[in-house]
C-alpha cells in the first residue's frame, strides 16, 4: 500500500510538520500488516511552493493515501498549500478510493484552533472525491522540535505521539477516524512563558531591543 | 510566485475610519461597480506575491514589515490603521483564495508575537490599538453548506486572533452580485 507523507511547510528544513511525518512513519513501519498487500511503501514529498509539478501529482494518484501536515496560518492552511490542492483538485483523478489524513500544528496552546483548517482538507476531499480519513490537530507546535521523544507514553509529546499511533493504526488498516485534538503535555504558562523567552532572544540576535517586539510601523 | 498584486490608494484621507479591502479580483475598481462608502484602500492582485515563508523576519527581524519586499510588505501596517478589513474572495474549500489568503499570511505583523489568553483561549497579543471590524463577501458557484460553514468559523477565528468583532459574512455565486450592495 502506498502512502504519501505531504509536507505541506513552506520551510525546507526543521519544520514541526516534518517532524510530525517522522513520527508518523515511525509508527506506521513499526506495525506488522498482516495481508502483504497492505504493507507500507512510503513515499515523501515537500510543497513548499505555490505550484506542484504533473509528475508529482501522477505519483500522489497511485497512491493509497495521502497524508498532509502543515502549519496553521491565519487559521487555515498556508496560501501556497492551498494553491496546490486547487492544482490538484483541477487534474483528472480516477481513483476514488484513496484516503486522505491531514496534521495541522499550530503555535496557539490549544490544538482545537486547528480545526477549521482541517475542515479546509475535508472540504478539498469532498470537491476532489476522495475519501477523508481523519485529521490531527495539534496544539504547541512551537516547542515540538525541541521535545525529546521518550519512552512510550510518557514525556511533553505523549499526548501528540499517541494521536500520531492511533492515526498509523487507521492509516495501516485503509480505514477512517475522527479528527483529533491534542496539545503537549506541558503547562501552558510555561510554554507561553518560553515561547516569549524565544521571541526576545531572536529579536536580540537581530540586532534589535525587546521594545522592537512592539513596534508600530507607518505603512 | 502567484500573478497577482499592489496596492493601490483610493480616498484615503488618512482618517481612523479607512476601510482596508483585500480582493483577489484583477482590476477590482474598474470591473465591478461597487458602491463603498467613505476612506478606502484597496490591495489586489497585480504583478507578483510571494508566499510566506514562515521566518517570522516580521517580527523578530525588521518587526511590524514582512522582510520580503514585492509590494506587499506592509500590509500589516495597513491593517493597523484600518477600522473595517474587507475581504472578498473566491471561497476556496470555505477558505479564502490563494492570493487573499498569501496576504493575511505575510500581514501577521499585525499582531504582536507574544500571547495572550482571549476567551480562555491562547491568543496573540495586539500590536495596534485599532479595533477591526471583519467582513467577508465570499464568491463561487458551488459553494457547499460544509464550506460556508468552515469559511464563518475562519472569519470568527481571524477576529479573534486580530481581537475584532465579525460585522458581515456574505456568500454570492458571483462576484457581479456585489454591485447590489454597498460596502
Amino acid at each position: 500500500m502506498k502512502i504519501a507523507l505531504i509536507n505541506g511547510s513552506p520551510k525546507t528544513n526543521r519544520s514541526a510538520s516534518g517532524t510530525l511525518l517522522a513520527d508518523l512513519q515511525k509508527y506506521i513501519t513499526g506495525i506488522n500488516t498482516a495481508p502483504e498487500s497492505l504493507k507500507p511503501e512510503i513515499a515523501e514529498y515537500s510543497c513548499n511552493i505555490p505550484a506542484i509539478s504533473d509528475k508529482i501529482i501522477v505519483e500522489l494518484q497511485n497512491t493509497a493515501v495521502l497524508v498532509f501536515a502543515c502549519p496553521l496560518y491565519v487559521d487555515g492552511i498556508p496560501a501556497h498549500l492551498l494553491s496546490c490542492l486547487m492544482q490538484l483538485e483541477s487534474a483528472n483523478w480516477k481513483n476514488h478510493s484513496i484516503h486522505v489524513h491531514g496534521i495541522v500544528n499550530c503555535g496557539f496552546y490549544e490544538g482545537i484552533q486547528a480545526e477549521p483548517a482541517l475542515c479546509v482538507l475535508q472540504n478539498w476531499c469532498a470537491k476532489t472525491g476522495l475519501i477523508w480519513g481523519g485529521g490531527i490537530g495539534v496544539g504547541g507546535g512551537g516547542a515540538l522540535m525541541q521535545m525529546p521523544t521518550m519512552e512510550n507514553g510518557h514525556g511533553p509529546k505523549a499526548p501528540v505521539e499517541k494521536a500520531l499511533r492511533a492515526m498509523a493504526d487507521t492509516i495501516c488498516a485503509h480505514g477512517t477516524q475522527e479528527n483529533q485534538y491534542v496539545s503537549i503535555a506541558f503547562p501552558r504558562f510555561l510554554y507561553r512563558m518560553a515561547a516569549q523567552m524565544g521571541w526576545r532572544q531572536m529579536v536580540k540576535a537581530n540586532g534589535g531591543k525587546t521594545k522592537d517586539l512592539g513596534r508600530q510601523n507607518g505603512g | 510566485m502567484l500573478s497577482s498584486h499592489i496596492c493601490v490608494n483610493l480616498r484615503y484621507g488618512g482618517n481612523k475610519t479607512m476601510k482596508l479591502i483585500i480582493t483577489d479580483i484583477k482590476d477590482f475598481n474598474t470591473s465591478l461597480r461597487l458602491s463603498i462608502k467613505g476612506d478606502y484602500q484597496v490591495i489586489m492582485p497585480h504583478g507578483n506575491i510571494h508566499h510566506c515563508i514562515g521566518c517570522f523576519g516580521c517580527w523578530v527581524k525588521t518587526p511590524g514589515t514582512c522582510v520580503i519586499h514585492d509590494g506587499y510588505e506592509t500590509t500589516g501596517a495597513r491593517m493597523g490603521r484600518c477600522s473595517e478589513l474587507i475581504l472578498i474572495s473566491k471561497c476556496c474549500y470555505g477558505s479564502v483564495s490563494p492570493f487573499v489568503k498569501m496576504v493575511q499570511d505575510r500581514a501577521i505583523s499585525y499582531i504582536h508575537p507574544d500571547f495572550v489568553l482571549r476567551k480562555g483561549e491562547m491568543h496573540h497579543k495586539r500590536r495596534y490599538q485599532n479595533v477591526i471590524s471583519l467582513s467577508a463577501y465570499f464568491y463561487g458557484d458551488n459553494i457547499t453548506q460544509a464550506e460556508k460553514q468552515t469559511a464563518r468559523a475562519i472569519i470568527a477565528a481571524n477576529a479573534d486572533n486580530y481581537d475584532g468583532l465579525v460585522k458581515n459574512i456574505c456568500f454570492y455565486k458571483t462576484a457581479k452580485e456585489l454591485e447590489n450592495i454597498t460596502l
